[in-house]
């Protein structure tokens, strides 16, 4: 009886995970590896494969360049991330009440995300303008003198961030507005008795309960930001002088512009070791503050 | 009796599979076929096809913007397209790499007269002395200017004698109209200042390209010129200024007196102007230089069709039909020589002085075209940007320039 | 009388506070409307005109003679449904193993899947590309959906869930004799309507707006989808802007039903632990 119920697991197991394995193994695994291999040759695409050993890296740990965009990348997860999370949440929780119309509201704060980069670009542009724009005009009412933002090159950086928390707030305010939704109204019922106040019922009842989900949306926004491109490319072009410049931009530039796909997969797995120490780092921590429930 | 009809038989069949070929279908890629210009390569599709009813052409269009990263990935994966199309600047390093078919045999074999078509275009699509690609369109840059704005702030037309300060003082005196009206546009990036370096006897490299030679002092008054226009005049918009708008919709908006932008702006200029224009010669300083850009089009190495392949882009390049769609349709002038095709597009107006577009011809200056040419490109622009803001001195970052220049790119 | 009151004016402010963060979110979207009922003119000036001086409907109807436009809408629609189905349901099966059947290396495993959003996409694109040519499958829609087996994203955001959910039900099922596959259809993917719902809804999404690999792979213009299309109208010297704006607007439209479509479902799921 046991036996079988092993074999039965087994099986079980192999018939569930078999289509995304397939997926992974043929375009995902091998593919990276291919590029693992091309990372250590100098292929221009056009011609011939030449081995080239780990000039690649060596090079790319050698550049100015490699560690600029580095920087430029962490300095926009830095403001990015913390804000996201903040908008995001409490987005969610202002398009969880019960409200007549509120699903309304909730498709409008989406549209963000559809709207193509070209134009929230073209129209942040002119947001962010120092000469034109309601920010700047809103920021002096208070008194301050509103920055070049992106013709600065210490405020570039910041205004794209602020483009990108609104487009993807309503992204993520849908998942942690699932999150909130699955949450038994049976917790807050009991708090309710005891007397609880609503801060306290965020912090004890309802971030525990979604600490799951919050550690999904902190690690796929990581992820992402490692991986910022379209928004740097239609605001500033890595502008001003290389102050927004971030690394897939610069791969991209290696594989498709400059022939040098080789580089470019140097520059890809560097990023992707990044990326991966960044995460485990998030997974080991998450003992200490995610909650599942089961 | 058997016999006889078994052979009628066979040699019925025999001239009906003549009769009956299929037809040769031959690929072709290109960026040109955007937009508006879809119908245009219909027609010319349709022309072709019907003088040559054993070919078929598959068009297929690709936007500008990712149109090299799917040609790379389609000829990564050994699935090049028979025929494609290629500016000037990639030409190059794709016949070098030797991506692209050797076209004389063809050309002997077809008969193709070259005289038909623009010397100097024909030329730019040569590798070492061999032909590896036909011109299908060429293009330059002049000097556009707003007359509405000129006689509003008196001061007479550009001709074809102005210099840099005949400029600079037209420009001064129609910024001086109100403060959102800006006398010149000419952006400040590698594309104009390989060209305008030249017009003040300065040059990015040495006679025989071997070294880069970016931080003489022509260069540098180049530069100081370009930039002076911004931070000192304040001629030229700067970027916050502008805000996003595009160059060609500050010309547009009447706001600008001059700008510096290639004859592919006509179309959208003839359309959507409201106020009189025309156009000149670029200005010079110690002797003119104007672009010249050309977008050719090229065979596969390793097509299956070579003769197909030629008659297609040899009829997009050299035929009186697709040179006289290009003319009625006011896109990028065909590179060929029948006069009365050309003597039609000079005669169209606007612009009046469509002559400049030729007279620029006399004093051409061709991309630097190089193995690492984006490279260069892109880091050239970086240390402009920086001077066009303020960051460094002309002086510090053409020598800055020079420096990483020739740390990074490899010059034969 | 005092408490109803307040209630109703606390209502009253969150409406009106709703309301106008709503103004500013749609911004954009209100630049996207205006262009695209604009003429070819000028569209990228400062300062910006909101209200289009002459409204015409040019831009869409041009739309049509550019490429095979309607075709490339069905085309869109076909990706992303057979797509999204394919995505979905592969990801919630291993989503299911990483959450609730354990077995040895089964973390390493979910780290691998992990690890591959941090892949950045044009990296493989050339590799992927080597592979469909080999499989004689360019320019067909097999290749274009066959990646989508493997979600990562999903699996991800679905095991978050499932593992959320009591072990109880499933045990009580299990005794019962149902084997995992009923228990993983009847009982876990009812339980975790929400983030299904909102997987389904995401996954359709990014089908519909996917774009550098229906470029690569596709080449027939019958076989275009909408995002591709849509490329075609940036040209070597310039982007005609109102027609690019019709046309993304024309692409939000489905993705806008589907998300008001799928609200309801978020709502409507059991909620976790059901401890009932």
């Amino acid at each position: 009886m046991v036996s079988l119920n092993k074999k039965r697991k087994v099986f079980d197991i192999m018939i569930f995970l078999l289509p995304s394995l397939f997926g992974l193994i043929v375009f995902q695994l091998i593919p990276f590896g291919y590029s693992f291999f091309l990372s250590l040759t100098d292929w221009d695409v056009l011609g011939d494969i030449n081995f080239i050993g780990l000039t690649n890296y060596l090079n790319l740990i050698k550049s100015e360049e490699f560690w600029r965009v580095l920087w430029n990348t962490l300095y926009y997860m830095i403001i990015y991330i913390p804000g996201i999370l903040i908008v995001s949440l409490g987005l969610a929780s202002l398009l969880n009440k019960r409200l007549s119309g509120i699903k309304f509201y909730r498709v409008i704060f989406y549209i963000p995300v559809l709207t193509s980069w070209v134009a929230a670009a073209l129209l942040w542009k002119w947001l962010l303008s120092p000469y034109y724009g309601p920010i700047n005009e809103i920021v002096n009412l208070f008194g301050m003198n509103g920055p070049s933002w992106l013709y600065d090159k210490n405020w570039a950086m910041p205004g794209i961030v602020l483009a990108s928390i609104w487009k993807d707030m309503g992204f993520f305010g849908l998942i942690f507005l699932s999150a909130l939704k699955s949450i038994n109204p049976t917790y807050y019922e009991a708090a309710k008795i005891d007397g609880a106040s609503n801060i306290n019922k965020f912090f004890n009842i309802t971030l525990p309960l979604i600490s799951p989900t919050m550690l999904f949306v902190i690690i796929i926004s990581i992820i992402n930001s490692f991986q910022l491109f379209p928004q740097v490319m239609i605001m500033t072009e890595g502008g001003p002088h290389g102050s927004t410049e971030v690394m897939v931009e610069r791969i991209y530039k290696y594989a498709f512009d400059y022939y040098k796909m080789g580089y470019a997969s140097a520059f890809s797995w560097i990023l992707f070791v990044f990326i991966l120490i960044t995460t485990i780092i998030q997974l080991k921590l998450q003992k200490k503050w995610v909650h599942y429930e089961s | 009796m058997f016999k006889k009809v078994l052979l009628l038989s066979v040699v019925v069949l025999f001239v009906l599979s003549i009769g009956f070929a299929k037809p040769v279908t031959i690929q072709f890629m290109t960026f040109s076929a955007s937009g508006d210009s879809v119908k245009y390569f219909e027609e010319m599709k349709e022309v072709f096809e019907t003088k040559n009813p054993d070919i078929k052409v598959d068009v297929q269009s690709v936007g500008f913007e990712d149109y090299f990263t799917k040609l790379m990935t389609v000829i990564a994966g050994k699935n090049a397209p028979d025929t494609f199309e290629l500016n000037y600047e990639n030409f190059y390093t794709y016949a070098k790499k030797g991506i692209l078919l050797d076209l004389e045999q063809q050309i002997e074999s077809s008969g193709f007269e070259k005289s038909n078509i623009n010397e100097m275009a024909l030329k730019a699509f040569k590798l070492e002395g061999e032909q590896y690609g036909l011109p299908f369109s060429f293009s330059n840059v002049v000097l556009f200017y707003n007359k509405d704005l000129f006689d509003k702030a008196g001061v007479a037309y550009p001709t074809k004698d102005w210099d840099w300060e005949d400029e600079q003082n037209a420009a001064e005196k129609i910024s001086a109209l109100g403060p959102m009206t800006f006398g010149i546009f000419q952006p400040i990036q590698f594309w104009e200042f390989y060209k305008i370096v030249k017009q003040n006897g300065g040059n990015l490299f040495n006679e025989d390209r071997t070294e880069f030679t970016l931080d003489t002092k022509e260069n540098i008054e180049t530069l100081q010129f370009m930039v002076d226009r911004v931070l000192e005049s304040n001629v030229m918009p700067n970027d916050a200024q502008l805000a996003g708008m595009g160059d060609w919709d500050l010309f547009l908006s009447g706001r600008l007196g001059m700008l510096v932008t290639g004859t592919w702006a006509f179309p959208t200029f003839i359309s959507d102007c409201d106020f009189d224009w025309d156009i000149a010669v670029e200005p010079g300083n110690t002797q003119k230089a104007t672009h010249f850009f050309s977008n050719g089009l090229v065979v596969s190495k390793n097509t299956e069709h070579p003769e197909e392949a030629f008659k297609w882009i040899e009829f997009l390049s050299a035929s009186r039909e697709v040179a006289k769609i290009r003319i009625d349709s006011g896109w990028e002038l065909p590179a060929v020589t029948y006069e009365d095709i050309l003597s039609d597009y000079v005669s169209q107006t606007p612009p009046e002085n469509r002559k400049a577009v030729f007279d620029s011809l006399d004093y051409l200056v061709t991309p630097p075209v190089i193995n690492q040419f984006a490279e260069m490109a892109d880091i050239v622009t970086r240390y402009l940007e920086k001077a066009k803001y303020g960051e460094l001195s002309p002086k510090e970052a053409l020598t800055e320039a020079q420096r990483e220049l020739s740390k990074k790119i490899e010059l034969e | 009388m005092n408490h109803k009151r307040k209630a109703l004016s606390k209502k009253i402010f969150f409406y009106l506070m709703i309301s106008v963060l709503s103004f500013f979110i749609l911004l954009p979207f209100f630049w996207m409307v205006s262009t695209s009922l604009k003429e070819s003119k000028a569209l990228t000036s400062i300062p910006i005109q909101w209200i289009p001086e002459n409204v015409t409907t040019e831009a869409y109807v041009t739309l049509f003679n550019v490429f095979p436009f309607a075709r490339s809408i069905f085309n869109s629609v076909f990706i992303a449904f057979a797509g999204t189905f394919i995505s979905v349901l592969s990801a919630a099966m291993a989503a299911f193993v990483f959450a609730k059947i354990e077995f040895r290396g089964r973390e390493i495993l979910f780290g691998f899947f992990l690890a591959t959003m941090m892949i950045p996409g044009n990296l493989v694109m050339i590799p992927n590309y080597l592979i469909l040519r080999s499989l004689n499958l360019i320019d067909t829609y097999t290749g274009v959906l066959l990646p989508g087996f493997f979600n990562a994203f999903g699996t991800f955001l679905l095991r978050q869930n499932m593992k959320s959910l009591s072990d109880s039900y499933i045990e009580a099922a299990f005794m019962d004799g149902a084997s995992r596959l009923r228990i993983f259809f009847r009982i876990v993917l009812p339980l975790v309507k929400p983030a299904l719902t909102t997987v389904t809804v995401l996954i359709f999404m990014g089908n519909w707006n996917a774009y550098l690999w229906p470029l690569i792979v596709l080449t027939s213009k019958e076989k275009m989808t909408l995002t591709v299309g849509l490329s075609l109208l940036n040209g070597q010297h310039g982007t005609d802007y109102n027609m690019l704006m019709a046309g993304a607007i024309i692409s939000i439209i489905p993705m806008i039903i589907v998300y008001g479509l799928a609200q309801k479902h978020i709502e409507g799921g059991l909620s976790v632990g059901g401890l009932k």
